[in-house]
């Protein structure tokens, strides 16, 4: 098999590659930060001694994590505006509204998981800790945010870092509703040109590349901020 | 040496992944007769060229009687496999079908990569507007808004041809259908067939919308096979022209297109070269 790069050089293939990374990395930075705080968000809820709440916390992590992704986008993008008024509608339908439809849909998806892994790191926090807080004067919400979060969320960073990975590639199913973004724009230059191999072998390298890059940050970091003890 | 090293490790990653094996092969035209068996592939959710009977489960389309009369024409048995988009150029690639009958329009640069047969449809990008707008020509939308759906290459064309209207994008084209039933757009731009099934809908309506018969881009659409294979190319032009004479050609066009189906569309391109204009 031969390969031929040199059309990248001609009409406006390697701009629109680039703006194609551009939009993965912003959609993929945009949903990681708004994930990681609601995730935040959703641990502080469960801790909460209210069962309904609690129930309600449960209920969205299942909806997320049982409900295939690229459906999640598409009643983002397709089914909420159908609830707003026609005006409303007609005025987001004619804006660049995928991206942050998108952008919602990723990172609501993905607080579901981070929520699940930073949980996961608190329960290898030994309970005395708590009470060890508590007995000190500590409130229960002060024992989160000094003592056991803290810790926690050192012991997530692996299961945070596959997540992470795991978004990243998912950032391609923002494609659907026609978010420009890397896997979107590799389709039209396909289309227009037929050289399949070559646009999957590029796009196939740049994501492999993305995800190396992702994984040495969070080694980096387990290195920085190592946890506590060994669990 | 770096640059060899980096080439060729992409390419047995891809290799790999795909399962590919590359071959120098003879002229496609010997194995089709030899096995006398012609792979014709066609889309596999475009109605009207190539989708599945909704009750038959059998899929139906212009594209997919072109395999037939192909392969009758050709005097072998027929192969038909419906392919996704994506798959279309790899498989014609990697030899795993013959021709695809795809309602592929030309461009320069994918005729870089494959070859086009004679042109066998063309397809027409228009303009929808409402009847009693004023509207007769394309001229006639200046300062005008006009609709297009996302991204789609009605919208690149409208924005080429229609210089003095205001293209607007919105998300598919039904949000743009809608935008011209309630007046928020004087115009909407897609392919015909899709205008067509827009224009009878409205037909009840009290006020209803009509096709500009002046399209804004032709599509010259041809049967594709690979690089390299001159006699197969030939001995399907041949068929073509065959089918042209015949009335085998009319025929199908009717059915799917002409006065048979919804379309209702009068046959006005000729068979010749897709890159003649």
């Amino acid at each position: 098999m031969e390969f031929d790069w040199g059309f990248l050089g001609t009409g406006n293939y390697a701009q629109k590659l680039a703006t194609g990374v551009l939009t993965t990395l912003e959609l993929f930075g945009t949903a990681w930060v708004g994930g990681f705080i609601i995730a935040l968000l959703i641990v502080a809820l469960r801790a909460v001694p209210f069962k309904p709440l609690g129930m309600l916390m449960r209920l969205f992590v299942e909806y997320h994590r049982n409900v295939p992704t690229v459906v999640q986008i598409m009643v983002w993008y397709f089914g909420m505006p159908q609830l707003l008024p026609d005006d409303l509608r007609m005025w987001i339908n004619r804006g660049q509204s995928e991206f942050l439809f998108a952008t919602v849909a990723l990172s609501l998806n993905v607080s579901a998981y981070f929520s699940e892994d930073i949980r996961s790191g608190l329960r290898a926090i030994p309970h005395t800790q708590v009470e060890a807080g508590r007995s000190i004067g500590l409130s229960a919400v002060s024992v989160m945010r000094y003592v056991t979060v803290p810790q926690a969320l050192r012991i997530s960073v692996p299961p945070l870092l596959n997540r992470s990975l795991i978004l990243f590639k998912d950032t391609s199913l923002a494609m659907v509703i026609g978010v420009t973004e890397l896997t979107y724009q590799v389709k039209a230059i396909e289309n227009l040109t037929f050289r399949s191999f070559e646009v999957f072998a590029i796009s196939t390298l740049i994501y492999l590349a993305c995800s190396l890059l992702i994984m040495g940050l969070g080694a980096w970091f387990g290195k920085r901020f190592p946890p506590a003890f060994k669990v | 040496m770096q640059k060899r090293n980096w080439k060729s490790c992409t390419a047995v990653l891809l290799a790999s992944s795909l399962g590919l094996l590359a071959s120098a092969h003879a002229d496609k035209l010997a194995t089709i007769k030899e096995k006398n068996r012609l792979v014709c592939g066609t889309q596999n959710a475009s109605v009207p060229y190539a989708y599945q009977n909704a009750t038959s489960r059998t899929f139906v389309g212009y594209d997919v009687d072109m395999c037939e009369a192909l392969a009758k024409g050709l005097n072998v048995e027929l192969e038909h496999k419906p392919l996704s988009t994506e798959a279309r150029i790899p498989e014609l690639k990697m030899g795993r079908v013959d021709v695809v009958a795809g309602a592929m329009a030309y461009l320069p640069e994918r005729a870089q990569q494959v070859d086009f047969s004679l042109q066998y449809l063309q397809g027409n990008i228009k303009v929808l507007v409402k009847e009693n707008a004023g509207i007769k020509s394309l001229a006639d939308l200046a300062g005008k808004r006009v609709c297009a759906s996302k991204g789609s290459s009605s919208a690149a064309i409208a924005e080429r041809v229609l210089k003095d209207s205001r293209i607007m994008t919105f998300q598919d084209v039904a949000s743009c259908n809608l935008g011209l039933q309630s007046d928020k757009v004087e115009g909407f731009t897609a392919g015909e067939l899709v205008l067509k099934r827009f224009e009878n809908d409205s037909r009840q309506s009290a006020n209803p919308s009509i096709v500009l018969a002046e399209p804004t881009y032709v599509e010259r659409i041809g049967l594709v096979v690979d690089k390299g294979n001159p006699e197969l190319l030939a001995a399907i032009n041949e068929v073509l022209r065959k089918m042209d004479a015949s009335g085998e050609l009319d025929r199908i066009y009717t059915k799917w297109m002409g006065k048979d189906s919804i379309y209702k569309l009068n046959r006005t391109f000729k068979v010749e070269p897709v890159n003649a204009s």
